[in-house]
Order: C-alpha cells, then sequence, then structure tokens
C-alpha cells in the first residue's frame, strides 16, 4: 500500500476559499481538488489518494471534527491541516491535541499555508497518529 | 232555710204565765212584742227539749209556726238539721255553760248559740237558742282570704325582695324572695330592723333618710315637706350586702304604704338585685380594658415585626412623643424624652438638610409628607428609613403631625444588591452576546478576506509566472473584488442587525410609568438634597410602547436635572416632573431642574456631547434617549427656563399609531 499521496484535498463550504486555494496550490506546485462538504469527499473517489487535507471547522452537516472522527474510524489516518474563521482560543490546541497537523486562522498568509501542506505531506503514512 | 209561710208574731205560747193575772199577762205581752222585733231568730227549748217559743224572726227565718209548740226539737224538721242540737242543749242544762254550734246547711252557714236561762232559781229551765246567718260573713271572710292568697301568691312570685316596715323601720312582712335572700324568718314578736338586714349593709345614711321619710310622709303635709327634700326619694345603691347568696349589690327604693282607716305609718320597701348587671358591667369594662391592652399589644407588636416605628409631634410646641419601636430603630433608651436635637444627632449628616426642609414644610403646614433618610448610629453603621406624615389637629385645634417610620435598610440592601446583580447581569449578557457576535462577525468576515489574500497572493505569483498568466490574473482579481463586496455585504448586513432592537409593546399610562421611576430614584435624588415634586395628569390617554426603554428615557432626564443642580447652593434644588395631555392626543412628559441651564446654540450639542452611553448602573444617554423617543413616533426637546435652568421635555403619539417602527 504505498501509492503516492500527493493530492491535497479542500474541504469548504465557503465558495472563495474552494475558489481561491486551488490555485494557490497548484501554482505551488501541489495537486489539489476542493469539496464543498465533508460528506461529498468521503463520497468521492480521491480519499484514498489524498496525503493532506485542508479541513474547515465550522459546516452545515458534518463538521471538520466530525469528519476528523470519521476518517480515523474508517483507519485512514489523512494528516489535516484545520482551516478556520473561528477565533476561539481553545479550539485549535484541543485539535492539535487530536493529532491535526496545524490549526489555521483565516485569513492566514501563503507562506503559512504552504508550509502546512508541506508539513502534512511529509508525514509518514503508518496510520500511527504522533503528535507534532 | 225554708219553713213554713211567716206569721205575723212569734209563738210564746209555750211559756207559762205567772198566776199574777193581768200584769202578768201584759209584762208578758209587751217582752214578746219586744222579741219579736228583734232580728235574730230565737227559740225557747225546755229541759225536756220541747220547743217553748219562738220569737218573729223565728218564724220567718225558720219556718216555725204555733203547731211545732210543745214538739220535741227533733221532731221539728228544720231544728232537726242541726246537729246534735238536743245533746248541746242537754248538756248546757247540765253544765250550765253557753255553747254554740256552727253548722252548715247547702251554701249557707250558721251559728247557734245556746245559751241556758232559769226561772229565777238555780236550777236551769231550759236553753235559748239564737241563729245567726253567717253566710255573708263567711263568703267575704273567703272572698277576703282569697284576695289574700292571691296577692301574697303575687307577691311572692316578684323576684325583688318586698317588705313592709314599720314606723319603727322594722320588717312587718316579706316576699318569699325577701326572706329567702335574707334569711329571716317572719316573726311578729322579734321583727328585724332592716338596719340589721345583709350585716348591717343598709345601715347608712343614704339608706336611713330614705326610709324615714317614706315612713313618714302619710299625711299631705309631710309630703310636701318630704318632696321638698327629693333626695329622700333616690332609690340608694348598696353594695356588700351580705345574703343567703353570698354578697350582693342591690338598689334600696321605699314608698309610703297606707291604707284607708289604718293610721299606722308603713312603707313598702323594695331591694332590686343589680349584682349581675354591676359584674357584666365590671366585666365589660375589664373586658374593654383588655381589648385595649391587647389592640395596643397587637399595634406595638406590629410595628416590630414590620420595623416600623410611629411618632407625633405638636408642631407649635415641638412636643413629640415615639413609639417603643422608633426608639428601638434610633437606638435611644425606651422612654427617654425625644427631643429635635437628640433626633439630629442620629441623623445622617449628608441627610440633615433633608430633614430641615421636611421640618420646614411641616411648619408651613403641608398636609402629607413623604421621604428617605438615614441614620449614622454610633458604630457607624447606616440605617435606612422612610418616612410618611401626616397632618392633623389635635385636641386643641393646634397642628400635629402623626407619621410612621419604617426601618427599610433590609430592603435597601437587597434593593441594592438586586440592582447590582442586574446591572452585572446585563452587562455580561452585553459582553456575552456581544462576544457572540464578535465572534460571528470575524467568522463572516475573514471568509472573504481570506479569499482576497489568497486570491491576490495567487495573482501577483501568476503575474511572476513565466510567462506570466494574465489569464489567470484577471480571474483572481475578479474574485478579490467579488469578495470583497462580499464583506462589504457582510458589514451592511450586520449593521441592519444591530439596530433592530426587540420590543416589548404595551400600553401604558406614562404617569404611572413615570410615578414608577420617581419611587426607583427618590432615593439617590433625595440624597443629593434635590427637592422632587410631581405634577402627574390623572387621566392621561394610553400610549402604545416599551416600558422599559421610555423608563430608561425619564431615569436620564431625571438624573441629567439632578446632576445639574449639583453645585447649587444658593437657591431650592427643585426638580418638578410634570405629565400632561398635549393638543392632538399626544402625551407629554417633561423634567424641569433649577441649574445653570444652558445657551440655545448648544443644544444640537448636548445631544452629540452626551453620545457616550453612561453605563453606571441603568444609564443610557441623551442621543440614545432621543433615538428611543424617535422610535415612538415622539420627540424629544429641551429649553430654557423663565428663571434658572433647563427643561427636558419627550411627547408621544397617544394609541395605536404610537407603535414604534422597527427598523430606522
Amino acid at each position: 500500500m504505498t501509492g503516492k499521496r500527493s493530492l491535497v484535498s479542500i474541504v469548504d463550504d465557503d465558495e472563495s476559499v474552494r475558489e481561491s486555494l486551488p490555485d494557490l496550490l497548484r501554482l505551488s506546485g501541489f495537486a489539489a481538488e476542493a469539496f464543498s462538504s465533508a460528506e461529498a469527499f468521503l463520497a468521492s473517489d480521491v480519499v484514498s489518494e489524498t496525503g493532506c487535507l485542508l479541513l474547515d471547522i465550522a459546516m452545515p452537516g458534518m463538521s471538520g471534527p466530525d469528519l476528523q472522527e470519521e476518517l480515523a474510524r474508517r483507519r485512514q489516518k489523512i494528516p489535516i491541516v484545520f482551516i478556520t474563521g473561528l477565533i476561539d482560543g481553545s479550539v485549535r490546541p484541543r485539535l492539535l491535541a487530536r493529532g491535526a497537523v496545524e490549526c489555521l486562522i483565516k485569513p492566514f498568509s501563503e507562506a503559512a499555508l504552504l508550509d502546512a501542506v508541506r508539513a502534512a505531506l511529509r508525514r509518514p503514512y503508518s496510520g500511527q497518529v504522533t503528535a507534532p | 232555710m225554708t219553713g213554713q209561710p211567716a206569721t205575723c208574731r212569734g209563738g210564746w205560747t209555750g211559756l207559762q204565765v205567772s198566776s199574777n193575772g193581768a200584769v202578768a199577762n201584759g209584762v208578758a205581752t209587751e217582752l214578746t212584742s219586744i222579741l219579736d222585733t228583734i232580728e235574730v231568730p230565737l227559740v225557747v227549748v225546755r229541759s225536756d227539749r220541747t220547743m217553748a217559743a219562738f220569737n218573729q224572726a223565728a218564724a220567718d227565718a225558720l219556718g216555725l209556726s204555733l203547731p211545732d209548740i210543745g214538739r220535741t226539737l227533733r221532731d221539728i224538721s228544720v231544728l232537726a238539721r242541726v246537729p246534735r242540737l238536743e245533746q248541746s242543749c242537754a248538756e248546757v242544762i247540765t253544765g250550765g255553760v253557753e255553747s254554740r254550734i256552727d253548722f252548715r246547711d247547702g251554701e249557707a252557714w250558721f251559728v247557734v248559740r245556746i245559751s241556758p236561762y232559769t226561772r229565777g232559781g238555780d236550777q236551769m229551765a231550759g236553753t235559748v237558742l239564737t241563729f245567726t246567718d253567717l253566710t255573708a260573713f263567711r263568703a267575704a271572710i273567703d272572698q277576703a282570704i282569697y284576695e289574700r292568697e292571691c296577692t301574697s301568691a303575687i307577691l311572692n312570685t316578684v323576684a325583688d325582695p318586698l317588705a313592709v316596715v314599720g314606723a319603727d323601720q322594722r320588717v312587718q312582712s316579706g316576699n318569699r324572695s325577701f326572706y329567702t335572700m335574707f334569711g329571716v324568718s317572719p316573726d311578729p314578736t322579734e321583727p328585724t330592723s332592716v338596719y340589721e338586714l345583709g350585716n348591717g349593709a343598709f345601715d347608712s345614711a343614704p339608706v336611713r333618710t330614705q326610709l324615714q321619710a317614706a315612713v313618714a310622709a302619710l299625711s299631705l303635709e309631710n309630703l310636701r315637706e318630704v318632696l321638698a327634700d327629693t333626695h329622700a326619694f333616690q332609690p340608694v345603691e348598696v353594695d356588700q350586702v351580705v345574703t343567703a347568696k353570698g354578697e350582693r349589690t342591690l338598689i334600696v327604693d321605699s314608698r309610703p304604704l297606707s291604707f284607708p282607716g289604718h293610721s299606722e305609718r308603713r312603707a313598702l320597701v323594695r331591694f332590686q338585685d343589680i349584682t349581675a348587671r354591676k359584674q357584666a358591667e365590671a366585666a365589660k369594662d375589664l373586658r374593654s380594658e383588655e381589648e385595649l391592652r391587647r389592640s395596643e399589644a397587637f399595634l406595638a407588636e406590629g410595628q416590630r415585626l414590620s420595623s416600623t416605628g410611629s411618632f407625633s409631634w405638636k408642631v407649635a410646641t415641638d412636643q413629640i412623643t415615639w413609639s417603643e419601636q422608633l426608639y428601638r430603630i434610633y437606638e435611644v433608651e425606651i422612654g427617654v424624652p425625644v427631643t429635635l436635637d437628640a433626633i439630629r444627632a442620629r441623623v445622617h449628616p449628608e441627610d440633615l438638610t433633608l430633614l430641615e426642609n421636611m421640618f420646614e414644610q411641616a411648619r408651613e403646614g403641608v398636609n402629607d409628607l413623604e421621604w428617605q433618610y438615614r441614620l449614622l448610629m454610633p458604630d457607624r453603621s447606616i440605617t435606612y428609613l422612610h418616612a410618611v406624615a401626616h397632618a392633623t389637629r389635635d385636641q386643641d385645634g393646634q397642628l400635629e403631625y402623626i407619621a410612621a417610620v419604617q426601618d427599610v435598610t433590609g430592603r435597601r440592601m437587597s434593593e441594592e444588591a438586586l440592582a447590582t446583580a442586574r446591572s452585572k447581569l446585563a452587562n455580561v449578557a452585553r459582553v456575552t452576546s456581544l462576544g457572540v457576535l464578535t465572534a460571528s462577525i470575524a467568522h463572516e468576515v475573514n471568509q472573504p478576506l481570506s479569499g482576497i489574500i489568497t486570491n491576490a497572493g495567487t495573482c501577483l505569483r501568476m503575474l511572476d509566472a513565466n510567462p506570466p498568466n494574465l489569464e489567470g490574473a484577471r480571474e483572481t482579481a475578479k474574485r478579490t473584488i467579488r469578495d470583497g463586496m462580499r464583506a462589504s455585504d457582510v458589514v451592511t448586513r450586520l449593521r441592519a442587525l444591530f439596530s433592530r432592537d426587540e420590543y416589548r409593546l404595551e400600553s401604558l399610562d406614562l404617569s404611572e410609568v413615570t410615578r414608577e421611576v420617581i419611587a426607583l430614584s427618590l432615593g439617590d435624588v433625595q440624597r443629593n438634597r434635590v427637592v422632587l415634586q410631581s405634577e402627574l395628569a390623572e387621566d392621561l390617554p394610553t400610549i402604545t410602547g416599551d416600558r422599559i426603554q421610555l423608563q430608561q428615557v425619564i431615569l436620564n432626564l431625571l438624573r441629567n436635572a439632578s446632576d445639574a443642580m449639583a453645585e447649587v447652593h444658593d437657591r431650592p434644588r427643585q426638580l418638578l416632573i410634570r405629565t400632561e395631555r398635549e393638543d392632538g392626543d399626544r402625551v407629554r412628559v417633561s423634567v424641569r431642574d433649577a441649574g445653570p441651564g444652558f445657551d440655545p446654540q448648544s443644544m444640537t450639542k448636548l445631544f452629540d456631547a452626551f453620545y457616550t452611553t453612561k453605563t453606571d448602573g441603568m444609564g443610557i444617554g441623551l442621543s440614545i434617549s432621543r433615538s428611543i423617543i424617535e422610535r415612538h413616533h415622539g420627540r424629544l426637546w429641551a429649553e430654557g427656563n423663565d428663571g434658572p435652568g433647563a427643561t427636558f421635555s419627550f411627547s408621544i403619539p397617544s394609541g395605536p399609531a404610537g407603535v414604534p417602527d422597527a427598523v430606522r
């Protein structure tokens, strides 16, 4: 099972994000695809190819953290970079403790985003969740 | 007694005539004629019990006739009816002693007297019978007895003891009640003196006078004399009379008692037992006393329970009386005489002026006063008091205030605690909702912002590419603009959200609304030594509006007015709040102060200058007040007074037309 997981999947219900992020990522040399909901991502066929998940937190239906749990259940330990507009200070540490690679607060800089994506893609895909 | 028809003459033929011939005959005839005239029936019976003679009356009454002469008694039917007549005659002849027989013949009563007679010697020659008809006599006696019995029965049923008392003031007779009460028996040989009755209870001057007057008053002259001294006939109340039933209180009443034909002086004495009545009266007095004591105890207890004391103040003399509870409230020893200075010593220094104001108003004779003030105790603790006074006139027509003073410290503390808690809560609520709002705003805005930044970055990269990706750059630039618009929309939406406050609409009487505000702020206003007067119209039309918000406005105006007079020292800090009807079915509320006022040019600045919300508890600024009023379709304005200070007013249309707009 050593398929190259190089896809960056973006799951966010916000249109601006879905439109702007893939372009930036592609320009930086990454493959990127965007989904409007967690359910849409799960229903897609690129889950196993995803090496990094850019995940919004607050979404209608299944939320970001819900998707994180669901993927863990399915033993799809995809490295996750949360992106959120929420400014609740307690959110970030919690998510990191649960295994997220990073949690970025919108608006974030390109540099921060790209760093987080690279870190995620570098994660050894042994299925182990290690603390960063 | 019926017999034969009466003869004209008696029958004397049975009597022997002496041998002395004509003279004897003449005497006999005269004698017999005399005997015939007497009305008493007379019969002569010989010792051999034969009838010798009878007079005319006997002939008429007994029906005797001449043929009866010489017959034995038992053969004469009418005489035979007399029981034991022959035996009695025989006994009289042998014994020589007169006797009588009472007998009844049908309904009639008779008595026969049997007397012996002689013919001049010792030998009884026979008996003379005289008959007396007692019927009428007997009937009269029976009647008299009957009447006496009746009277006696009547007297004996009379509950009041009655006694007939003689001139010697001794009891001759009494009714049953009398004997029962005094335990005296009717003893004719030892009549009891009235003054010995009841263990000597009647031996007193008033009773003596009465009794002597009653006994004396027989002749008309006596009566006049006695009546001149009318006290004599007043009933006398005597207590501690010892009777068979214990000690009694009696009323003694004597009246002269006279019978025609009897010169003996007597009085009828009546004793009336009023013991029960006196006991009932005493019990009632006791009860009233007890009721009075009880109601006083209730009052005192009520005052204690409600921490209310009362006092009266005679204004002219400054005489002050405190209830016990008031002593406790002031922590002064109960009973110590109260003076105005003593009161001043306890009042909080900051409230002394207020108190003097109240005294001033009282001296001018204001009808009702109400004020709140504080006491400063020796241990530096503070007591909050609420006083209400009413002017009255005392029995001399002098001005006197009756007042009630309640210790409201507990209530004030909890009110203040409540107010603090409320405002804290309000703050927290504000902060919380603000926090949520902020988060929401942030979230809403950050999305497009993020898009803008990302797209801009992407645009730059595309332009930096070799060759530049102009198409891509154009695209990202468009997206940037669109995101910018989105952000702007968010802001607009939020602003609209902000101004849409929630309303709770109801029908309001602004006088009542104002009254509530006044009650809430009375303490504060008076602490600033402001004299608050209100003229609230009774008949305002109702307006539809949000009570809390309107109260905020009124409170704001009140506070501003009070604050405006903070530096006023040379005149009374008068604050007048008034509600009235305005033309066109509007209601106006105005607050007038006696502060420095303002110059008309700076009027608009006022509403701006106060724009920053004064959030010390419940305050809102003038600007917000104005917008609240405007939302009620009203207007808020200010003008200077004739005289010192300014008046701030707002007016609102009444009725459903005044429904506030949701969005302006």
